[in-house]
């Protein structure tokens, strides 16, 4: 009977971290270059259930009947890496990956990926993120434009006023899920070196919009709430029972 | 571990960031017949604290700097700058302003002012019993005498930017220098990256109606799903609190 109760809290506390999930995927809808994170439910310890079948204590044997799941929990948290839609902003600094492959940039932490293709040139004519952080060159170094217009090919060559200047830095990963970690602003940390190999293609003026989908979200968003009432309500159920066999069981007359 | 509360503080924070962002998207739009005026947009950064989701967070607002179209006016004191300079104006603090606006007037001590009353930073002054002035591609003013002559009464220098999106908005269609739009190079038009004066002109907004539409109309739809979330955040709690019933 407890463990019961216990396994539907456990469904309730699970169904509270997925509504964080959502709500900071809500949050992003319109974060360009964000990747929705994904929750994934998972049943959690089991139990075996043994079961005598006389009395206990004049028959040792017992007889194994199954494995009791003891609840459910998020598992670990991944990332999901599909493409989102590509939204043009006619903004010369603006770029946005076509296909698979990450941005480098340096951070005071260290070197990070990121899909996130706002870009501005800082006061010192450094190519940087809205964050200020800089966008590294094929070479790992930060890239410096002299002034006039920006162009880039789409193998990510950078050229000012016709001239070639740099090469952005790209990065293809093989498995990105696996060997990319969620970090602040947007960006990935991950291994030093690309994993796969090819050409990545880049767009300027447009961005990556999020590719968190509204539908998805809200379907997700009533299928939670739904999910925590009804564990809700088995708490409540396990609780009645648990009641009435304490008021009742036992009584004579 | 996470907790509903926390979830609402996610929530909570989406729907400010919204508002800021309406806020920004309604100023664009307000300033649509404004001259000179750049449209800006809000950068919104996903927040994480220690790996834990915390929602999105504002990493700046930045000014989209490119150029507006030149309308044609009659007024020979009305002056845009195809390129990328500003001109520089006095404020009353002494400091130099930078604006696109180049809808001058002609004040009662013979100096170029623009609307707001800033005077124009330049090397000349309008000379007595001018008829008519017109400026050069390069900045110089020329102006027509009464008596037929023509004059050149001095140049207008524009001032750029490495990044003129950090420039801190003043208001009155005037920015300000910042740390992130770096100092200012002046120069004569025409020269360098600066740009050239184009006479008897008017450099319109460059705020996109049908972009700024459908910007406030996601923008309404998120907002919407925010609310919605945070709701629901809020009902999951109140149900825990309700748990024991009777």
């Amino acid at each position: 009977m407890i463990k019961g109760m216990y396994s539907a809290v456990s469904a309730m506390i699970m169904n509270a971290a997925r509504q964080q999930v959502l709500a900071h995927n809500v949050a992003n809808m319109e974060t360009p270059g964000f990747k929705q994170a994904l929750s994934v439910a998972q049943d959690w310890l089991r139990t075996p259930v043994l079961y005598s079948p006389g009395n206990l204590l004049q028959n040792r044997q017992l007889d194994y009947v199954g494995l009791l799941g003891l609840g459910s929990q998020v598992s670990e948290q991944t990332t999901d890496f599909t493409q989102g839609g590509l939204q043009v902003t006619q903004n010369p600094l603006d770029f946005a990956i076509e296909g698979e492959g990450f941005f480098r940039v340096r951070t005071p932490e260290g070197d990070r990926y990121t899909r996130d293709g706002r870009f501005l040139r800082d006061a010192q004519n450094n190519l940087v993120t809205v964050d200020g952080n800089f966008v590294l060159n094929e070479g790992g170094q930060p890239i410096r434009l002299p002034d006039g217009a920006l162009a880039i090919t789409p193998n990510g060559t950078l050229m000012v006023n016709g001239a070639q200047v740099a090469r952005l830095g790209l990065a293809r990963f093989a498995d990105p899920q696996a060997e990319l970690e969620r970090s602040e602003g947007n960006l990935y940390t991950g291994p030093a070196q690309s994993t796969a190999t090819g050409e990545v293609r880049v767009v300027q003026g447009a961005l990556e919009m999020s590719n968190a989908n509204p539908t998805q979200l809200m379907t997700q968003l009533v299928e939670v709430g739904r999910a925590y009432e009804a564990a809700l309500k088995m708490v409540q159920n396990q609780d009645e029972l648990l009641g009435k066999t304490i008021a009742s069981l036992g009584r004579i007359g | 571990m996470s907790s509903l509360f926390h979830t609402l503080t996610i929530s909570r924070q989406d729907i400010l960031s919204r508002l800021i962002d309406l806020d920004v998207v309604s100023n664009n739009m307000a300033n649509m017949n404004t001259a000179g005026f750049k449209a800006s947009r809000s950068n919104f950064q996903e927040l994480l604290h220690q790996r834990t989701l915390e929602g999105v967070t504002l990493a700046s607002t930045q000014g989209l700097m490119f150029q507006g179209a030149l309308k044609n006016s009659a007024n020979p004191l009305d002056w845009a700058i195809q390129g990328d300079g500003f001109f520089q104006v006095r404020l009353p603090d002494g400091t130099t302003g930078y604006t696109r606006d180049g809808q001058f007037l002609l004040d009662a001590n013979r100096q170029l002012v623009t609307a707001s009353g800033f005077r124009l930073i330049w090397n000349g002054q309008i000379p007595d019993g001018t008829i008519d002035v017109n400026i050069l591609p390069d900045g110089s003013v020329q102006a027509s005498l009464q008596n037929g002559q023509r004059v050149i009464a001095g140049q207008v220098p524009l001032a750029r930017f490495v990044n003129p999106g950090g420039l801190i908005n003043h208001g009155n269609n005037v920015w300000l220098i910042s740390d992130a739009s770096g100092a200012a190079q002046v120069g004569a038009p025409g020269s360098g990256n600066f740009g050239v004066v184009a006479a008897h002109a008017v450099e319109q907004s460059n705020v996109d109606l049908s972009t700024e539409m459908t910007r406030l109309m996601s923008l309404q739809r998120a907002f919407q799903m925010s609310v919605r979330t945070f709701q629901q955040t809020d009902t999951m709690i109140a149900q825990a609190l309700n748990l024991r019933k009777g």
